[in-house]
């Protein structure tokens, strides 16, 4: 297989790198010695896979502490699927050259809504059946994790479980039951598999609906299945498992950097944001850790860069002495330190400053809404003041380019709105020009609003494409030089938005659109919103009803039955905050919220390196 | 301190491109502690400088780079510290001390042996070799630059050898490389092609060599450096 793929397929194809194998660091363990056999299963391309913490983790992990096995596979494009459907090749993983159907799991990890075709894809090319129901014995059990999980029900029928919550936790578990009652006949494995905290398996459950089409109820049909599944979470990030060895790829990455995650979790309680929901309470690692992590990863791969990632690095309550450590431990070698996004105010300027004396990095802000009204809306606690001193501190320390992240189509969003968010990148630029000698450029990224399972705003309309489209039109009517906007494409936004709050009943008509030839939706070039319209149509699907629709506090949604362990009743309120345009402060700083996690999951909000740091920081 | 080191790389990795090639050794040098000198400026890079570019799909017996180091370190020291730490297909074959003034590689070499394992009888491709010699022009389609033009290689293939191989033929063709005329391995292959060898008959391509020419002497990087 493999001299076949290197002597007359791969001389085929754009960037073969991708499908070569065999980096720095990969593991190769002996197939006959393995308990169980597990292919992550990444549904883009391998540059984009590989710059995953999640699976660099997972992988790690197996491979390293138990006896059972992992190798990779991602999604080949399509100049390469078309080589392997002419010439008969099935998608192998990269370790062993195997095809995806020799293993016990084939395990997706789902970043983003839409990488769905591609998982359907990467089953079709493994010759894998694409439904659960269709997978008899000897066929690989397909699961998937990530933050898409947390509302799996529009992709319950491809897949025989989902594994909700820190991956982990739970992935050992998993493999240990699986290679213990490999004899068991399928359903009965499922049965097995649904006591382990944490998986969910969407056969096991029935969802009835109303006349409306909202649900009526969804329960277990096994005594195995609970009727809530909790997700999993890591206690204590100083204990949990971390890579000291990744993969390190041959061709260049998006990210291609060691990586340090700092700490999980975020707590500043934006409205909008799905992760920040999902993945609390804040769990921080030591710096005494990260520290030793950086050396054992920086010896281990020759990395040039290293980059503090995790929700809001600037929160890190160690963010300061870490960043000054490494850079004098690393940066005479050329070694430097990234933070990947910035909080806005003056503090994160300087310690940018910091990390820029080995490298200069690109500084994007987030102030994600143009007006205060609107800002207190979202719960983005970011004022103008402190946006302007941290771009003033930006353009006196020497950059000359700044790039700005906001949303469109918020809730209760006005022309005045649309208007603040234009004049307040011309401040910037006008601040910028104040104190940078050259001419200074902003680069500002719209992206659409769009309503996510678990958060204050789960119950809210999403905009429409047209007054998406409206709203673009608006801001760009008048062009300044050196100010670029950016907008994100309201089809895909709508699209996305329909499988963020979707049910099972889409299952037909993602299985109709990957049909029609859609995969790569997140890849403008691949993404065809025609063929998606009618594969829904053809389903009789009206999907306004998933995103346009504002819900009432009584409807039950797909996704309820997966514990957050977030109080319902705390998002009703913040969302009923919102709508008064009341902010709520930073759990950390301000005392508890409630909103019900470190008690439903029975884990503590962890600050490594002292309250007082943190607040002040 | 500058050292100048030959390498191969293997057939695993023949899909790298120079980028790549050019960050495998960083980091390898990183890796394996070498006191390598680093640029000045805002993005600090190890001063490491590859040698003419290996065509992505093609693996190398003989490639070279020029690397300075900030410490003395002996060439012995050197080569085994990085064969210990390069991935398996990558080895370092010998390394040299050589002087500041010495020309950079990208500059003094003008020549890279490409060889084409064939299956056909040595004997078969002597004939072809005379054959191909003494014509005056070997025309093909340029791959390069004027992409699709007419291409004559005949004034850039300096040298033709035969050899035995088990039971089949090596090709090795001397081409010139840079200006004026570069002679591309995909076009050698097209100039086998239209001279009668089925591209099915090609079994492996790689480079065997590079070589900085001196009217008719070829001399490896290694020993041209006085």
């Amino acid at each position: 297989m493999k001299d076949r793929l290197f002597r007359d397929i791969l001389p085929q194809v754009s960037k073969p790198a991708r499908y070569t194998g065999g980096e720095v660091n990969m593991t190769k363990k002996d197939w006959e010695q393995a308990q169980a056999k597990m292919v992550f299963a990444f549904p883009d391309v391998y540059e984009v896979g590989m710059s995953h913490i999640g699976g660099k983790i997972l992988y790690g992990l197996v491979n390293e502490k138990s006896n059972h096995l992992m190798e990779r596979s991602f999604a080949p494009w399509p100049d390469m699927e078309e080589v392997m459907r002419r010439e008969n090749i099935p998608l192998y993983s990269l370790e062993s050259f195997r095809p995806l159907n020799d293993f016990d799991v084939v395990g997706f990890s789902l970043q983003y809504e839409l990488s769905i075709t591609n998982v359907l894809n990467m089953l079709d090319l493994s010759g894998i059946p694409l439904w659960s129901s269709e997978r008899q014995k000897g066929c690989p059990l397909v699961i998937a994790g990530g933050p898409v999980v947390f509302n799996p029900e529009p992709f319950a029928e491809f897949f025989d479980a989902f594994l909700i919550g820190d991956g982990e936790e739970v992935t050992l578990e998993f493999l240990d039951c699986v290679y213990k009652n490999r004899e068991m006949a399928r359903d009965e494995l499922l049965q097995q598999l649904a006591r382990i905290e944490g998986v969910y398996i969407p056969a096991l459950y029935r969802v009835e609906y109303k006349n409306d089409g909202t649900i009526k109820s969804m329960a277990p049909v096994a005594k195995e299945a609970p009727a809530k599944v909790r997700r999993r979470v890591v206690q204590d990030l100083d204990q949990a498992y971390y890579p000291d060895k990744p993969i390190v790829p041959y061709m260049e990455i998006v990210h291609d950097r060691a990586v340090l995650e700092v700490m999980r979790g975020c707590q500043r309680s934006c409205r909008f944001c799905h992760a920040g929901m999902v993945y609390r309470p804040v769990r921080e690692r030591s710096v005494d850790t990260l520290k030793k992590q950086a050396a054992a990863q920086l010896a281990s791969t020759g990395y040039e860069e290293i980059s503090l990632a995790s929700l809001s690095t600037l929160d890190y309550s160690g963010v300061s002495p870490l960043v000054k450590d490494l850079v004098k431990e690393y940066g005479p070698q050329g070694t430097g330190v990234s933070l990947p996004s910035l909080r806005v105010d003056a503090f994160s300027i300087d310690l940018a400053n910091e990390v820029q004396k080995v490298r200069k990095t690109t500084l994007t802000l987030a102030p994600e809404a143009g007006t205060q009204r609107l800002r207190d809306v979202i719960n983005k606690n970011v004022s103008e003041e402190q946006l302007f001193s941290a771009v003033e501190a930006a353009f006196k320390s020497g950059w000359n380019s700044l790039k700005l992240y906001f949303m469109i189509g918020l809730p209760g969003e006005t022309e005045a709105d649309l208007d603040g968010t234009i004049e307040l990148i011309r401040k910037v630029k006008a601040i910028g020009d104040r104190y940078s000698r050259r001419p200074v450029e902003i680069r500002a990224s719209l992206a659409s609003f769009i309503p996510k399972a678990h958060t204050p705003f789960q119950w809210r309309a999403q905009n429409s494409i047209e007054e998406l489209d409206k709203k673009r039109r608006y801001m760009m009517r008048e062009k300044q030089r050196r100010i670029k906007l950016s907008f994100h494409d309201s089809e895909t936004s709508y699209l996305e938005g329909v499988m963020a709050r979707g049910d099972r009943r889409l299952a037909a008509a993602i299985f109709k659109a990957w049909q029609k030839g859609c995969k790569f939706d997140g890849w403008s070039e691949y993404f065809h919103f025609d063929r998606w319209i009618e594969a829904l149509q053809e389903c009789d699907i009206a999907p306004d009803f998933y995103n346009l629709r504002q819900r009432n506090y009584e409807e039950v949604f797909p996704w309820d039955f997966i514990e957050t362990g977030i109080d319902r009743e705390y998002l009703i309120e913040e969302n009923e905050r919102a709508e008064k345009g009341i902010s709520t402060p930073d759990c950390r700083q301000e005392g508890c919220r409630d909103c019900g996690v470190c008690i439903a999951l029975g884990v503590d909000l962890q600050i490594k390196e002292g309250y007082s740091v943190a607040v002040e920081s | 301190m500058r050292l100048r080191a030959e390498y191969s790389v293997g057939s695993d990795l023949r899909f790298l491109s120079t980028l790549d090639m050019m960050k495998l050794m960083a980091r390898t040098l990183r890796r394996a502690r070498i006191p390598f000198a680093l640029s000045e400026g805002f993005n600090p890079h190890i001063r490491l400088s590859l040698g003419t570019v290996l065509p992505v799909g093609l693996w190398g017996k003989r490639e070279y780079f020029d690397l300075e180091l900030e410490q003395e370190m002996s060439c012995s020291e050197f080569v085994e510290k990085m064969n210990l730490t390069l991935p398996p297909d990558v080895k370092i074959i010998a390394c040299i001390q050589i002087a500041a003034t010495i020309p950079a590689l990208m500059n003094s070499i003008n020549c890279a042996c490409y060889s084409f394992v064939v299956r056909k009888p040595v004997e078969e491709m002597e004939q072809w070799k005379d054959i191909v010699l003494q014509r005056d022009d070997l025309v093909v389609k340029s791959r390069g630059k004027k992409k699709d033009l007419d291409k004559n290689l005949r004034p850039g293939i300096l040298k033709i050898e035969v050899n035995r191989w088990h039971k089949f033929a090596i090709i090795d063709i001397w081409g010139s490389i840079g200006e004026p005329l570069n002679v591309r391995y995909d076009e050698l292959m097209e100039l086998l092609v239209i001279t009668g060898i089925n591209k099915e008959d090609i079994l492996d391509v790689f480079r065997s060599g590079n070589y900085i020419r001196v009217k008719d002497d070829f001399f490896t990087p290694l020993e041209k450096v006085k």
